[in-house]
């Protein structure tokens, strides 16, 4: 059994409904694995929202709930004297919320930023998974599996974007929901293997609008747009919709990529970007030959 | 862990609350046992779509628990300061509600002097002199809501009556019924089972001003979002339209257009420009079903009376849209199976609530007929109602005549309010202020389309003026507009006596001369179902914005905070000493009141009384073949209206106008308002009163847009949970004061100096708000957004017309209507200017601060607000830690 917590980037919509619930959960509570999690200042989850693009012609947004990844090797762990930071046989990362008093180097060790300091109490904390609640044999609520009680931010999720289960059974649904997508580690645990799994985290997108000649006042359908990575030699290819636009998702990131756009009939266009940033390239006119 | 488990329903959704030793410990959502039946399955395009076995309510619902401990409720009876009982209702230092402090007040003190100033103004000018009026959603269920125990209440009393305004639908209610009718709906359609008909057949939705992960279904919670993620997935593709690249926008449109605020009707006229000139259009539907179409058409194309041809080019002027878009636009709607609308029931939108929204609402109406709307996939429906559900089990909703404590059958004796004067809503402070009003129409014209047109004056004829506001509910100050002339108003001595009625601490309760704490929904007992709103009226079945019908027992968890009592309990005091209180209560307990609901509804014959009330909600199941009644589909197809909530001559396949025809040319307008400068028979674009060809625009350059709020609702929640003040996109907490976040657009924000996270004064005529900026390619440049009915009125001069740094963006905004015939807000029609704030700003200006100052003031045995928190032992550490933080965000 090893608990853990699939999150699909990609269906997130910020609701903030995990957010609030986690609040709702800790703030002004103690409980057997954690201090009362002040009213203000802490995150225990949170919802990172960046915007993405430079330009109002094609603005994008990545939002990635943001918890502790219950690592399996996890640096706070290494970085904690006197066992403050423990793993439960079920995966859930601890810290001990009397062993862990002074500790700041427990908040510092964490790659992404998810252990928070309790300046009043001079303690480190964080996300528990709701590892009380689990254990309660009389916490009720559950959906499918009535064996297999939920976190508090999982329950509370609209939009299936968190799923909770057991890592260590292949046939489990979020091994499916996992397999499903596409594994993303949070920057700072790349090659870690972790019990909080983010799926689709976007890379970089180019996208542009392509337009018959200016006098026309018409988007251009179907133009062939492909993007070449002259460094890793890789090729993406794609058409323009019917609002002319193009959008390639998904690059990698700091590579300068040649645009080549061709339409039947017109001069080929070729456009330059790099891929240090989410990129609205270009409103192109097309010319006749 | 012994924890009782409770159910209740707030605006944002129904939720179980844990409580232990009489303190809530947690708010969840309701999850289903294995005793509700089975969810309806939609089987669509070889798959299969069913609902999660749970309510889904919105993050706001998820505060409760945070609310009703909150640092800023009434606690107490309280009675303003400075306030003299003087026998003529004259020299009672009126000139300082708003900034007076308050002593604490016994409930026999309080209630004592509103029952002697009501029997006092009674004699002196008559019962029309104490006028009444309610906020919106500040709690839910069917007994203490604003329409059954305030409406007994006060119709027995007898009192001047406010008529509302349909604040959310303003362009819909006034324009859409001369267009299609539906006057009974206040110009929404009908959304019938089209959650299948999308899934089965839509190609592209046109997501007009909407952004439904942020409206939500009105009080639908995040019910919807599995939906459109549906729609998603099968590839239909969502083309949003809002001035704002909205929440939903961002995360899911395919293509987003941000048109200039007020210009939407000039896009639709552009479109209609492109499908009448490639002949995209359903000329045989258009044929059949719509009344002087080539008039319309002949505008369109430059032979009306302007000579103007609507071409995209000139679509592309008016909206800055560029017209090779909007010519792709126009093709891609007119040649894909397309369903859409604006805002949440297709009908809404801030973009209703501008100078422009009846012709707007109009236009956008026709240009679904023209796609022949009814038929599988074409339709207006926006993505956020009408899942299915079991159209025979009836129970009542908060505007059903027959499911309010005001009315029999739940009463046996239905309360008649004796008096005939009104005052409208939007004009409360013209009315008092000047001492004169007039205006047409009646507000919610559910009942027909001549109620748009009835004549109203006040002081009604051999009326006397009004000299008492009671005020119950939720605050104006953030809802309403033109917040200043609200606190002129307030500040008149023509106001002899204003109490207010209310949970919390909220803008407008400082006003009043006598505060009466309410308890929360958590505190009391009461009875409904998840966003319904009614089964018979202007948002019937809006329920079909729910996965599940959720009847829900609304239990008592815990005992009124402090010394907060239910508005019921209120009311029947005040009506014991006015001499009616066993008429008002007929003898029954609030627990007796909501069997009266269960009794008198289909509950009855599904579930016991008693194990209602032990499990706590009830789920109607939806039967796999369940009827099903496409919305509108009856029209398109020819067959007798089968849809609920219809007219009599819908069976006939007519439609509620003139002609029983979709009308292009209004007959309706052309009968009773032919020379209507703002609705015109024909619907036309015309430029805002407020919008930039107008003078005003060379001073205040930037259009503010202010739609209904993602993190807010009806300013009730940013005001009492300092949690969501965290959120980036809401709010930034700076020296103890939670500022709003407005939007502005990186070249402009350059052009002013302006960096992201700075203090930004906007600013016209009418006053100025503080805000934090975020620089943001989400708005066009000419287009500032900071969210309306989300902030904490806080001026910084308390009872002046100052510098609000609450992010009462309403301050602001027009408080006059969108004509002398259409008696509409337009919020979303603001000219203002914005500039980088360098000024001095109090700190920590927390109500909290205020509370504590009242407390201290009273009697010697108070304990201050932190104390009494702390005393609960929820908050115990926020007030320190309150502290820390913010001497930290000093430092």
């Amino acid at each position: 059994m090893r608990y853990g917590i699939a999150v699909d980037t990609a269906k997130c919509m910020a609701c903030y409904c995990c957010f609030t619930v986690c609040k709702d959960e800790h703030c002004g509570f103690a409980g057997k694995y954690s201090a009362a999690q002040p009213m203000m200042g802490q995150f225990w989850i949170n919802i990172v929202e960046r915007e993405r693009g430079d330009s109002s012609r094609r603005t994008k947004v990545e939002t990635i709930p943001l918890l502790c990844s219950h690592c399996e090797d996890p640096a706070c762990l290494k970085a904690s004297r006197d066992g403050a930071v423990y793993k439960r046989e079920d995966g859930i990362v601890i810290i001990d919320p009397e062993k862990s008093k002074g500790q700041s180097a427990i908040v510092e060790a964490c790659p992404t930023g998810a252990v928070f300091w309790n300046e009043e109490l001079e303690i480190p904390q964080k996300c528990t998974m709701c590892a009380e609640l689990l254990d309660d044999p009389e916490y009720l609520a559950y959906l499918g599996d009535p064996k297999l009680k939920r976190p508090r931010c999982v329950e509370a999720c609209p939009n299936r974007a968190l799923i909770f289960g057991d890592l260590d059974d292949p046939d489990s649904d979020i091994n499916k929901f996992i397999a499903a997508g596409k594994v993303t580690p949070l920057s700072g645990l790349e090659g870690q293997k972790t019990n909080v799994v983010h799926l689709n985290i976007p890379t970089v997108f180019l996208a542009g609008t392509v337009y018959r000649p200016v006098a026309e006042e018409e988007v251009a359908i179907g133009a062939k747009v492909k993007l070449t990575s002259a460094e890793t030699e890789e090729v993406w290819e794609t058409e323009t919709n019917y609002f002319g636009d193009w959008e390639v998702e998904g690059l990698p990131k700091n590579k300068p990529i040649d645009i080549e756009i061709t339409f039947d009939g017109f001069e080929t266009v070729n456009l330059s970007a790099v891929t240090d940033t989410d990129h609205y390239v270009a409103q192109t006119y097309l010319e006749a030959k | 862990m012994a924890e009782k488990v409770t159910h209740s329903i707030c605006v944002g959704g129904p939720i179980a609350i844990h409580t232990e030793n009489g303190t809530i410990r947690r708010v969840r959502p309701i999850v289903f046992d294995d005793s509700v039946a089975k969810g309806w399955v939609i089987k669509a395009r070889g798959k299969e779509f069913t609902p999660d076995r749970k309510t889904s309510p919105a993050f706001i619902a998820f505060t409760e628990k945070n609310r009703a401990y909150s640092y800023d409720r009434i606690r107490y009876p309280m009675i303003r300061e400075d306030f003299v009982e003087t026998p003529d209702g004259k020299n009672r230092n009126t000139e300082n509600r708003g900034k007076s402090g308050y002593r604490r007040a016994s409930w026999d003190e309080a209630l004592d002097l509103v029952a002697r100033e009501v029997k006092r103004l009674q004699a002196a000018y008559g019962k029309e002199t104490i006028t009444a009026c309610t906020g919106s959603h500040h709690s839910w269920g069917l007994l203490g809501y604003k329409l059954s125990a305030f409406a007994r209440f006060f119709r027995m009393m007898g009192y001047t009556a406010i008529m509302d305004n349909p604040d959310s639908w303003e362009g819909f209610t006034w324009g859409a019924p001369h267009t299609y009718g539906y006057y009974w709906r206040l110009g929404g359609t009908e959304a019938f089972d089209l959650l299948e008909d999308g899934l089965q057949n839509v190609e592209t939705m046109v997501m007009w001003s909407h952004d439904p992960d942020t409206t939500r279904g009105g009080y639908a919670g995040n019910e919807s979002c599995l939906w459109r993620q549906w729609l998603d997935k099968l590839g239909v593709q969502f083309i949003y339209i809002d001035p704002f690249n909205n929440f939903s926008s961002i995360k899911q449109a395919d293509k987003w257009f941000g048109p200039r605020p007020g210009t939407d009707a000039a896009l639709c006229e552009a479109i209609a420009y492109v499908w009448i000139t490639e002949g995209l259009y359903d000329k045989d539907y258009i044929a059949k079903h719509a009344h002087r179409f080539d008039e319309w058409a002949d505008y369109i194309i430059g032979n009306g009376t302007d000579r103007i041809a609507k071409t995209p080019k000139w679509g592309e002027i008016e909206t800055g849209i560029p017209a090779a878009d909007i010519k792709a636009f126009a093709r891609r709607w007119g040649t894909t199976k397309t369903m859409g609308g604006s805002g949440l029931r297709g009908g809404f939108g801030g973009v209703c609530r501008t100078a422009n929204g009846t012709e707007f609402a109009r236009l956008m109406v026709q240009l679904f007929a023209m796609q022949g709307m009814g038929k599988p996939g074409s339709n207006i429906w926006s993505g956020s109602t009408g899942a299915p559900m079991d159209y025979n089990f009836w129970f009542g909703g908060y505007s059903d005549p027959l499911s309010q404590i005001a009315n029999a059958p739940i009463a046996d004796k239905t309360a008649v309010n004796p008096v005939k004067q009104f005052l409208y809503r939007p004009n409360v402070p013209d009315a008092i202020l000047d001492g004169h009003y007039e205006w047409y129409g009646n507000g919610f014209c559910g009942g027909g389309i001549d109620l748009e047109f009835v004549e109203h004056i006040y002081p009604e004829v051999g009326c006397n003026k009004v000299h008492m506001f009671w005020r119950y509910g939720g605050t104006f100050m953030g809802t309403m507009l033109d917040t200043n002339k609200w606190v002129r108003m307030y500040k008149s001595p023509e106001l002899e006596f204003v109490v207010n009625q209310d949970i919390h601490f909220h803008g407008e309760a400082r006003f009043a001369d006598v505060i009466l704490p309410a308890c929360t929904n958590l505190e009391r007992y009461d009875i409904g179902e998840y966003c319904n709103s009614g089964n018979g009226g202007y948002q019937s079945h809006s329920q079909t914005g729910c996965s599940w019908q959720v009847v829900v027992f609304q239990d008592k968890a815990i005992e009124p905070l402090w010394e907060s009592q239910s508005d019921y309990w209120i009311f029947a005091n005040v009506a014991e000493r006015l001499g009616f209180g066993a008429e008002y209560t007929e003898g029954r307990t609030e627990l007796e009141w909501c069997k009266r609901f269960w009794e008198k509804s289909d509950l009855r014959d599904r579930v016991s009384w008693e194990d209602f009330t032990k499990k706590g909600y009830y789920i109607p199941p939806c039967p796999e073949d369940h009827e099903r009644h496409y919305g509108f589909r009856w029209f398109a197809e020819g067959y007798p209206c089968d849809t609920p909530n219809h007219k009599n001559f819908q069976e006939e396949g007519k439609l509620g106008t003139f002609t029983g025809k979709f009308e292009f040319v209004s007959e309706s307008l052309l009968y009773w308002a032919p020379d209507d400068e703002v609705r015109t028979p024909i619907a036309t674009y015309k430029p805002s009163w407020e919008g930039h060809h107008s003078i005003k625009a060379r001073k205040y350059p930037f259009h503010l847009i202010s739609p209904h709020p993602r993190f807010d609702y009806h300013t009730q929640h940013n005001s009492s949970t300092p949690w969501i003040w965290e959120i980036p996109e809401n709010r930034k907490y700076i020296n103890g004061n939670p500022y709003l976040i407005a939007r502005v657009h990186p070249t402009k924000a350059a052009e002013k100096g302006i960096k992201e996270g700075d203090m930004i004064e906007l600013f016209n005529e009418r006053g100025s708000v503080v805000c934090v900026a975020h620089i943001t390619y989400r708005v066009e440049p000419n287009t500032i957004h900071a969210y309306g009915s989300s902030g904490i009125y806080n001026p910084t001069i308390p009872g002046e017309t100052s510098t609000d740094i609450g992010g009462c963006v309403n301050v602001l905004s027009p408080g006059r209507l969108i004509g002398d015939k259409v008696p509409g807000m337009a919020p979303n029609s603001t000219l203002m200017d914005v500039r980088k704030y360098e000024g001095e700003l109090p700190d920590s200006q927390l109500f909290e601060d205020k509370l504590d100052k009242v407390a201290f003031d009273g009697e010697s045995d108070t304990a201050s607000c932190k104390e009494i928190i702390e005393g609960h032992g929820f908050e115990k550490l926020q007030s320190l830690v309150r502290a820390k933080y913010q001497e930290g965000a000093r430092g």
